[in-house]
């Protein structure tokens, strides 16, 4: 019975990701149009184009190979793995132990491999403009995520999210190197979701492409998996930020409906508020420019370096 | 190469195409090494991470304080590696042939797509079951550093954990199966309730015509924003436009200048202070027949003094 319930809970989580990641969209776009007195369109918005994409026939280019047409359902299964990995309203589910945040990260790091390959295939020079601006960015994020990994692992005495989790809500207090970590970690994720100083989501202007640039080719269902997985990303994003520096709410998994409910209506909250704190952010921010992108998650780079040596010193001493 | 004829990457292009089977293998090669999930060199870069992470229970103070420095050079090293992967299996293998030599190009011989299956599948058993392989070695661990890991087999479900079951675990083989499960799944789910349709038609890319292949991302290009934001403190890279005045007709030109710092400040110094060796001690060599004997007798008197000593 309890395995069931598990089995159940782990479930409902990762259809629950599924479900919320387009409405994330559909919400951050409705936002920053209310806050330039647009209307906007509505919040299911994001699974109507899902939905109308996956019913529509893919245009292949001609040259087009395995690889492209695989990489969509690489990606985003990838990326809902790691997203289900992530925990939204209960802690200790059950595969939570599967994979640690190391692994979430490099899972990331997957998908974006692929995608970047993806990018390179059809041989436009645009996919190629997209991808290596991508290897760019990627090589200067993911070193700042995992230093942020490092900071809050070394607090917390492991690198479990859900025992990180834990940890961080039976020891609510303030840290200097977990608040470096936070800024770090906002930082990271707002380049990795290519969200508007570092790149617009909205946009298909040449000279602003990056991860757009890479998904130029797609069409019909792939196009549709590939936003649904980059839905996902910033979803787990924002789990992530949640789960880590804000857990309050979070039920164990033993912890029978009710509190798994209060859990979960938590987690709806955090991330409409982590929302709306996006869409104000990208309305009073401009893009910047691609070479100024380094210099962003450079000082992520280093804030994530300098929460890992604070930690290290303090504890030492 | 060998299928391709061809030795520059920058004449590659479309490799996938007409060796279907090298890039495969290749592909599951470039996964490995670039320490992606599931295969083993993620694996290998979990497990460092996870030392890196018991450090702050080191004595030394120096080494204590080293080892995040080390993290942030492996993470680092590791996303490079992967971006250079990216690059090479992107130029090389994706997009389209650059050259006749590599639209001609064939799979090669049986023995040799052997070798890199063997290969490949050893990438993939280390990747999902580690912990067999750790329990494999680790009496050669033992014997070199006198500790070592508990015994990983005995885990539930293949997982590993290397410190203690509560603190942290990978598991290759779930992780692997869950994304091919949810990879399929989607696959069956939009096949058959949305559309399995598929038409060809020559690339978008913006409405822009087909062009010639050489417009395509080459691998100095693809290098150009990673070689922009660091190549400037690892390699001391210089750019140099030389853009003729107007009226000229000479083509401008873009000129790189990539120095190797450590060959600039370890290996030249050496060198020049060999030379300097070198050359003042040639003097020796025009020297008298009564300087040598004075010399030959001064050395005996040292090197006796010396054994004395």
């Amino acid at each position: 019975m309890n395995f069931l319930f598990d089995l159940v809970a782990q479930g409902a989580q990762m259809l629950l990701a599924l479900a919320l990641a387009p409405l994330l969209i559909g919400f951050v776009r409705k936002l920053k149009a209310r806050l330039l007195h647009r209307k906007g369109p509505p919040i299911i918005q994001p699974w109507r184009d899902i939905i109308r994409l996956l019913r529509k026939e893919v245009v292949l280019a001609e040259n087009a190979s395995w690889l492209y047409r695989s990489a969509p359902y690489l990606i985003f299964a990838m990326t809902w793995v790691a997203a289900s990995l992530v925990p939204t309203f209960a802690t200790g589910l059950m595969f939570s132990w599967a994979a640690d945040l190391i692994a979430i990260i490099a899972l990331l790091g997957s998908a974006r491999f692929f995608l970047a390959l993806a990018g390179m295939d059809i041989g436009t020079s645009f996919g190629g403009i997209g991808s290596s601006r991508e290897a760019m960015f990627g090589s200067l994020a993911e070193p700042a995520t995992i230093m942020i990994v490092f900071t809050v692992s070394f607090v917390a005495g492991t690198t479990q999210l859900s025992e990180i989790a834990a940890y961080m809500a039976g020891n609510l207090e303030l840290r200097a190197s977990v608040g470096m970590a936070l800024v770090a970690l906002l930082i990271v994720a707002i380049a990795e979701n290519g969200r508007v100083p570092v790149d617009n989501p909205a946009t298909h202007l040449e000279l602003t492409m990056v991860h757009e640039a890479m998904v130029l080719e797609y069409s019909g269902r792939y196009l549709a998996l590939i936003e649904l997985a980059s839905a996902l990303k910033l979803l787990l994003y924002i789990s992530l930020i949640a789960c880590v520096f804000f857990p309050v709410g979070l039920a164990r998994h033993d912890a029978g409906l009710q509190a798994m409910a209060i859990g979960l209506g938590a987690y709806v909250l955090k991330l409409a508020i982590g929302e709306g704190l996006l869409a104000l952010f990208e309305t009073s921010r401009a893009k910047m420019r691609v070479f100024r992108v380094p210099d962003f998650l450079g000082a992520g780079l280093m804030l994530g370096l300098l929460a890992t040596l604070l930690v290290f010193v303090t504890r030492s001493l | 190469m060998n299928g391709s004829g061809e030795r520059s990457i920058e004449r590659l292009g479309g490799l996938i195409h007409s060796m279907p089977k090298t890039a495969f293998l290749f592909l599951g090669g470039c996964v490995a090494i670039s320490a992606l999930p599931p295969l083993n060199g993620f694996v290998s870069e979990w497990l460092v991470f996870q030392a890196i992470l018991l450090s702050p229970s080191l004595p030394q103070w120096t080494v204590k304080l080293l080892v995040p420095a080390v993290g942030v050079a492996l993470a680092l090293s590791a996303t490079l590696g992967a971006g250079c992967y990216i690059r090479a299996y992107g130029v090389a293998f994706l997009g389209r042939p650059r050259s006749e030599a590599a639209r001609t190009a064939t799979d090669p011989d049986r023995w040799s797509l052997g070798t890199m299956a063997v290969l490949l599948t050893m990438c993939l058993m280390a990747g999902l079951l580690p912990s067999l392989v750790i329990d494999t070695i680790s009496p050669a661990a033992k014997d070199f550093v006198g500790g070592r890991m508990p015994t990983q087999a005995e885990l539930s479900w293949l997982s590993i954990a290397p410190v203690a079951e509560s603190r942290s675990s990978y598991n290759g083989l779930l992780v692997f199966v869950f994304i091919l499960f949810s990879a399929y799944s989607a696959r069956w789910i939009i096949h058959k309730f949305g559309s399995a349709r598929s038409r060809r038609a020559p690339a978008w890319d913006c409405g822009y015509i087909e062009t010639s292949p050489m417009t395509q991302y080459t691998g100095s290009s693809f290098a150009q924003p990673i070689r922009r934001t660091l190549g400037v403190i690892a390699f001391s890279v210089k750019e140099r436009l030389d853009m003729p005045a107007p009226g000229d007709m000479r083509p401008a030109r873009l000129s790189i200048e990539i120095k190797d710092r450590i060959f600039d400040y370890l290996y030249a110094p050496l060198t020049r202070a060999v030379e300097t060796c070198a050359s003042g001690l040639n003097i020796l060599s025009l020297l008298t027949i009564q300087e040598y004997l004075a010399l030959v007798f001064g050395a005996l008197v040292f090197l006796l003094v010396l054994v004395a000593i």
